[in-house]
């Protein structure tokens, strides 16, 4: 089952109509070991046939409930690890089987900003030797500029210069997550995933990481691929959003059009699940029922179909298709026409 | 890296705990007779087989028996003379032959032949004047011997008392015989002290430097074969270290590398590893450890005299069977570093699968290398003491076990100080190094580290 690959000029494309970064039909399967020889028994489905694009600025949020595949999603477009099939083009160039060697020019152009900001700064390194050894490596401005270039990074997240010399354990949660970004600005990258990067910090912090990722987000012109649990802060920050729901892209649409034109029956829920502002708009309040199906042995039908409000027959045979609607906008539900 | 040590929050927990600090001295003390032992030779393997005193000689804490001391004198008297006569018989100079009756520092006095001579036959006059006490003693404590039993005699309806002495003359005359006995081991030791100083005359104790020496060599007494035992007991600590840190550092480095890799490569490596890892661990280590010795049998290894070679079976024994605790341990640690977020990070930079293992994953758990190599230091000093106990360890040098073997059968004697002090020795080392091992293990527990 091939999907369209939906190409929508949602932002101003600084690049002559190509997209930045294609994602085909991307397929990525966990093997389930299990009994006395540590067979493989079975598969996680963590990804399950995901296309998309990404324009050159753009932000595009990845939205979905725990465990649905959005960090996979993330880390499988930027190659740390291999996807089970599919494919993925970066400025037009496939990289999803290039070797290491081959790889290292993308390596440099992507990066990835992790959610958890203890597991993801070696507790063995001071931020000097952190972002060092990635400078040096890619060699993105001559040795002798080397520790001007740590200030200039680290005034930039917004820290103090002297905290150079210190490690990991000497910051706090916010601190280390803008050391984190900062280690992933440190190459000049162009397209960064940024995987919950600020869901397991305190709410008052979350906005000011949030502001600054913005920030250097116009200011270095990336393009980001913005993984979050949470529908509100990608409708502020985002410019599409793809909903998933177990492995599988349900809906993509424009951020703009979220509240009006929102098909699908999870997306809608979601929506429900925010609070509103505006104490006079309405909407319909829908409450999930049940959990999500494993993803090791997911339903034949629409994964969603346990839970959906609209669930007809149809639904629990046979797979929706990724349907393209009005401005780029994608579903894939039987109940919309 | 001093710098990067000093700052990790569980070195400076470690650092807090005043136990371990206390532990980590004691190994430093440890650490420094080892380094004197083994480095500047301090004491040399000849030091520890050479006599210092007679046979058996009473150590600290054990005062000598009025028999022992006798002994003792006449043994030092009998060597002097036997010289003195062989020399007279061949006409030759006697001080070589002298020399030869050193005890190391202690040496026969730089006396002529003729003043030896002398000082002998004064010897012998107040040796048989304190054997004339043993007589005398022996009889009085025969006499005594009797009437104790015929004491008892009277409490035994068989005996006809008519026979007997009267039971009151009987209790004065065994309270007189015991005032006599007491007088007469004054005598006698009264004498033998005399005796003593005329053997101090002809074989004086070394003064000064030589004296301290002399008294360090002696002061835990001599085992069977008149060597020292506190020579014996300090060495062996330079071998149990020496032991230890091999084996425990090989072993880290085997496990490390194995562990690290088996479970960073995945794969064959890993399955490879884990064979290797579960194939050692299913045999019992001591039948292990006594069949790898046996195959060095008859090698070079085996005959050599080189303190440091000659122990080669013993490290290849322990690096082949030890090194699977450390790659087990490392290889989880490892699994668990492996996907951790900073790891993902460096793969996304770029760099390659060694740099990210030396550099990010490896570093993440050296604590645990610490901790398995105290564990190991403990692990290899026992086995060692173990197998050498067994007769399979350490040749042609001091170890502990050797000494507990051999103290075995003196301890009956109330010879305690061989058995004593290798015991106490071991003890003490097990024990600091098992301290540190703990409180490494406390410092760098993940509980606390977050
Ligand atoms: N290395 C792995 N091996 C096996 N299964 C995995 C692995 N990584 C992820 N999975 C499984 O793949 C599915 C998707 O995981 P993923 O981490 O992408 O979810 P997520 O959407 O990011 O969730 P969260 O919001 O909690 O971060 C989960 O069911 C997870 O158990
Ligand atoms: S396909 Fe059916 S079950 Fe799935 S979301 Fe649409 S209506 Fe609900
Ligand atoms: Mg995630």
């Amino acid at each position: 089952m091939t999907q369209p690959v939906a190409q929508p000029l949602l932002t101003p494309d600084r690049t002559n109509g190509q997209p930045l970064l294609i994602v085909e039909n991307l397929v990525k399967h966990f093997p389930v070991r299990g009994g006395v020889f540590n067979r493989v028994v079975g598969h996680v489905h963590a990804v399950n046939g995901v296309s998309f694009s990404i324009n050159r600025g753009e932000t595009i949020g990845v939205v979905g409930e725990s465990g649905c595949g959005k960090s996979t999603l993330g880390k499988c477009v930027i190659r740390l690890q291999p996807c089970t099939s599919g494919k993925i083009l970066y400025e037009g160039a496939d990289i999803t089987s290039l070797s290491h060697a081959d790889m290292m020019p993308y390596r440099r152009k992507m990066q990835i900003i992790f959610q958890d900001p203890y597991s993801s700064l070696n507790p063995r390194l001071t931020v000097n030797a952190l972002l060092r050894e990635a400078i040096k490596f890619h060699h993105i401005v001559p040795t002798s500029e080397i520790n001007d270039y740590i200030v200039h990074l680290i005034e930039t997240v917004g820290l103090r210069p002297d905290v150079r010399s210190k490690f990991p354990h000497e910051f706090s949660g916010g601190q280390r997550q803008r050391l984190g970004i900062a280690r992933a600005l440190a190459v000049k990258p162009e397209f960064i995933v940024a995987d919950e990067p600020v869901s397991a910090l305190d709410v008052s912090i979350q906005a000011q990481v949030l502001n600054l990722l913005m920030d250097l987000k116009d200011k270095f012109g990336l393009t980001l691929l913005f993984v979050s649990h949470d529908l509100k802060v990608i409708e502020h920050f985002c410019d599409r959003v793809l909903v998933m729901y177990l492995g599988n892209l349900v809906e993509e649409l424009r951020c703009d059009k979220l509240h009006d034109e929102a098909l699908h029956p999870y997306t809608t829920a979601l929506l429900g699940a925010n609070p509103i502002n505006d104490p006079d708009q309405r909407r319909p309040l829908v409450v999930l029922e049940g959990d999500v199906p494993s993803p090791f042995n997911p339903p034949i039908g629409c994964a969603f179909a346990g839970r959906c409000p609209k669930v007809m027959e149809r639904c629990r045979h046979e797979m929706p298709p990724l349907e393209s609607k009005d401005h780029g906008q994608r579903v894939a539900c039987w109940a919309v026409d | 890296m001093i710098k990067r040590l000093a700052k990790s929050r569980g070195l400076r927990r470690f650092m807090r705990s005043k136990i371990a600090m206390a532990a980590l001295a004691v190994i430093g003390l440890y650490f420094a007779i080892a380094i004197l032992v083994g480095v500047f030779r301090v004491i040399t393997p000849a030091d520890a087989t050479v006599r210092v005193l007679p046979s058996r000689y009473p150590g600290f804490l054990q005062t000598p028996t009025l028999d022992k001391r006798f002994e003792v004198a006449q043994w030092f008297i009998d060597r002097v003379e036997t010289k003195l006569n062989f020399a007279e018989r061949r006409k030759t100079d006697v001080r070589p032959l002298l020399d030869e009756l050193a005890l190391v520092e202690r040496t026969v006095a730089e006396l002529p032949p003729e003043r030896l001579r002398q000082l002998i036959d004064e010897a012998w006059e107040v040796s048989d004047e304190a054997g004339e006490g043993f007589d005398l003693r022996d009889d009085l404590l025969d006499d005594l011997d009797d009437a104790t039993r015929e004491l008892a005699s009277h409490r035994d309806p068989d005996t006809d008392t008519a026979t007997l002495r009267p039971v009151e003359e009987l209790r004065a005359f065994i309270q007189g015989k015991r005032a006599e006995v007491q007088a007469s081991s004054g005598e006698i030791d009264s004498a033998l002290t005399r005796l003593e100083a005329v053997v101090l005359r002809i074989q004086p104790l070394p003064t000064g430097w030589a004296g301290m020496k002399y008294t360090f060599r002696t002061f835990l007494g001599s085992d069977y074969g008149g060597s020292s035992i506190s020579i014996n007991a300090f060495y062996s600590i330079k071998v149990a270290f020496q032991v230890g840190i091999v084996t425990a550092t090989i072993c880290v480095f085997i496990g490390t590398v194995l562990g690290a890799a088996a479970a960073f490569f995945g794969g064959w490596v890993d399955h490879t590893v884990m064979w290797l890892v579960s194939t050692m661990s299913s045999i019992p280590y001591l039948v292990l450890l006594a069949v790898l010795v046996y195959m060095f049998r008859g090698t070079y290894f085996d005959t050599t005299s080189n303190p440091f070679l000659s122990l080669v079976p013993l490290y290849t024994a322990f690096c082949l069977t030890f090194w699977v605790g450390t790659c087990r341990v490392i290889r989880g640690e490892v699994l668990k570093i492996k996907e951790l977020e900073y790891v993902q990070a460096a793969t996304s930079i770029g760099f390659g699968r060694f740099y990210i293992l030396l550099r990010h994953v490896v570093p993440n758990a050296t604590h645990l290398m610490f901790i398995n190599f105290s564990l190991l230091v403990i692990g290899a000093i026992k086995s060692e003491v173990i197998l050498t106990f067994l007769g399979l360890g350490v040749k042609g040098q001091p170890s502990w076990g050797r000494m507990i073997a051999n103290g075995q059968q003196e301890v009956i004697n109330f010879a305690f100080w061989e058995i004593g002090s290798a015991t106490v020795l071991m003890f003490g080392l097990v024990l600091v190094f098992n301290i540190v091992s703990d409180a490494l293990q406390d410092a760098f527990d993940p509980k606390h580290v977050t």
